[in-house]
């Protein structure tokens, strides 16, 4: 049987009027804890104060009797007194490697104030005065820094400082997917910069400048309407990415013709062939993106090999949506996969997704009775193994496989 | 017929004069046989063959020109504002729906107008330019550039269109400015080969549209014409 307790830190201002702070509250239940008779909690402090830190902090266990709402009033008192204290708080950037010099608000230097980074006291060694001196920051300082009025523990100035780096030049791609509606772009950043960047994409066209709409999924991508078609003028498209620290951009110049790279062929499907033992027959879609296939036919790019060899076999085929390969290597399990490309303009597609199929193998019939032939076959002439391009002879049965 | 200042007449040119000569007086309705229907069908499937040949031509005369015009204009990013002086040239542009909803005699004249137009060009530079292989490989991208002229037109007279009257623009060599200095000479130049890539590309997807609808078409006429 175990009593439930509340339990937490607070810290105190040694003077009355300061700000309370509650850290790490809990409830449990503990067996074994008895206190004597009458009272009802149990602080612990720690050592007692120092000269020059006007703070203490205690623990206490109080004994579930004790209504909550002491706690909740407690906290209330907290979250009111820190609120209080956030509205003159502001975000600092800062650069990995700079030295920040921290002001305590309007203090004079020669002020006695307490530095904390998120809750926790900075050593007087990295105090100049009541400046706060951080050298070579990196990433681990980013947080949230108060500093305290000596002796009445007032709260006269914080700030959230977050350390990053300014944006290196990000990485965009441009491509028409879905020619000749229009293309679209995307970008990202080939490093992290750990603080928030914003994204400004400008596209012209000639003299015209057009609008490059924001796509909500995937993020960092937008897409563009083509006005009109088989334009001799290129487009220029400029990304620049801006936070708190600088800023970077690149560019990218194309013709209309240069961009277009359809999606990869979609359902492909591999198949054996009944009683085709090199044989196989493969079929595809169109990629749903691609919105015209009638004006602007796609031609395909289809390679296969057996798994167990690492050379493929390409064919290209300039329209229809289906290939059967008549040199399939009987019994063995094959790999496929189709790539697609306008007929005339732009690049490949990427792979499809691969296929796997083995051609038709006929059934081994009476194996038994094969066996003891074979085995009068083996004393009388050379195995058939040896024969072909090693990979046996289906109708030997499936037993040297 | 043609008005190209300064060329001897060629065995390929009396030719052409000769269809032309023929055509004018063909009948009004097409009174097409077996042997046409399937004449359309192939000559369409030549002349978007030649396209793509003339294409790949002219990525190689292209690259050879640029660099004996030397920068900027053989850098990859080259990318100017489109003088007035180059509206003259046939701009394959077009708005999408409108050049979806071309009749085929259309597409077909809008094909042959331009390549017309360009060919008359491409013969006026100058023909001291460059060097011997310049020169050579120049006089062999003009040579396909009229058979693609000729294909296309003998697609039209199959299909029974009316060639487009006369040449469309004012030839070369009278009526419009010469350039006034080096640099914009270059640049005509430059324009000429921009817009003669752009337009073979636009013609592959022309003639693919074309190579679609037109045996339909044709086999109705058939039918027709055996009904009299």
């Amino acid at each position: 049987m175990c009593t439930w307790w509340h339990y937490g830190s607070v810290v105190t201002p040694k003077r009355p009027g300061g700000t309370h702070r509650l850290n790490g509250m809990g409830t449990r239940c503990c067996a074994g804890i008895s206190l004597p008779s009458g009272s009802k909690a149990l602080t612990a402090s720690n050592a007692p104060p120092r000269e020059g830190r006007p703070w203490s902090v205690s623990s206490f266990w109080m004994a579930n009797p004790i209504p909550s709402a002491c706690c909740v009033v407690l906290a209330v008192v907290v979250v009111y007194a820190q609120r209080h204290s956030q509205q003159d708080s502001h975000i600092q950037y800062e650069r990995v490697g700079a030295d920040v010099t921290m002001k305590c608000g309007s203090m004079d230097w020669d002020a006695a104030v307490t530095w904390t980074a998120n809750g926790t006291d900075i050593d007087d060694s990295h105090l100049n005065g009541s400046y706060l001196i951080l050298k070579n920051v990196d990433l681990t300082q980013s947080g949230q820094y108060s500093c305290y009025e000596g002796s009445s523990w007032h709260l006269k100035y914080q700030t959230n400082l977050r350390v990053g780096v300014p944006p290196k030049e990000p990485v965009l791609m441009c491509r028409s997917n879905n020619y000749p509606k229009g293309f679209y772009c995307s970008w990202h950043l080939p490093s992290p910069t750990y603080i928030p960047n914003s994204f400004n994409i400008s596209v012209i066209h000639g003299t015209r400048e057009m609008v490059c709409e924001k796509d909500i999924f995937p993020k960092n991508r937008c897409h563009i309407r083509y006005l009109q078609l088989f334009s001799t003028v290129k487009y220029k498209v400029t990304l620049t990415v801006t936070n708190a620290l600088g800023k970077n951009s690149t560019t990218l110049t194309f013709d209309e013709f240069a961009i277009v790279k359809p999606d990869p062929p979609e359902s492909v499907v591999a198949k054996p062939v009944p009683n085709n033992p090199r044989r196989l027959e493969v079929s595809w879609q169109n990629p749903s993106s691609w919105p015209d296939p009638e004006s602007f036919p796609l031609k395909f790019f289809l390679r296969y090999r057996p798994l167990i060899l690492d050379q493929w076999q390409h064919v290209e085929l300039s329209d229809g949506t289906s290939h059967t390969i008549t040199d399939a290597y009987a019994g063995k399990e094959y790999i496929i996969q189709v790539a697609a490309k306008d007929n005339d303009i732009g690049t490949w597609s990427d792979w499809s997704v691969a296929v796997h199929a083995t051609p038709w193998t006929e059934e081994p019939k009476h194996l038994t009775t094969e066996i003891q032939i074979i085995g009068e076959t083996l004393t009388q002439h050379k195995p058939l193994a040896l024969r072909g391009p090693g990979y046996g002879d289906p109708s030997a049965g499936g037993v040297w496989q | 017929m043609l008005n190209v200042a300064g060329e001897p007449p060629g065995d390929s040119w009396g030719i052409f004069a000769f269809l032309c000569a023929a055509l004018c007086n063909l009948p009004t309705v097409p009174a097409l046989n077996g042997t046409e229907e399937l004449g359309a069908g192939q000559s369409i499937q030549k002349t978007y063959d030649l396209t793509r040949y003339l294409e790949h031509q002219l990525r190689t005369l292209a690259g050879t020109y640029l660099n004996y015009l030397g920068p900027p204009f053989n850098e990859p990013d080259f990318n100017p504002p489109r003088l007035a002086r180059a509206e003259r040239l046939p701009s394959a542009t077009v708005d999408l729906d409108l050049w979806r909803g071309l009749t085929d005699n259309a597409r077909l004249a809008a094909n042959y107008r331009a390549y017309s137009r360009l060919l008359k060009y491409l013969r006026g530079l100058d023909s001291q330019v460059g060097t011997v292989e310049l020169r050579h490989r120049l006089g062999h991208f003009c040579s396909s550039l009229q058979g693609l002229v000729l294909s296309i037109a003998g697609v039209m007279s199959s299909l029974g269109y009316p060639l487009p009257a006369g040449p469309a623009g004012p030839p070369p060599s009278s009526g419009t400015p010469a350039a006034p200095n080096d640099f914009l000479k270059k640049m005509d130049d430059f324009w000429l080969l921009k817009e003669l890539q752009t337009w073979l590309w636009r013609s592959a997807k022309d003639f693919n549209r074309l190579k679609k609808k037109v045996p339909p078409a044709v086999v109705t006429l058939r039918i027709e014409a055996r009904g009299f």
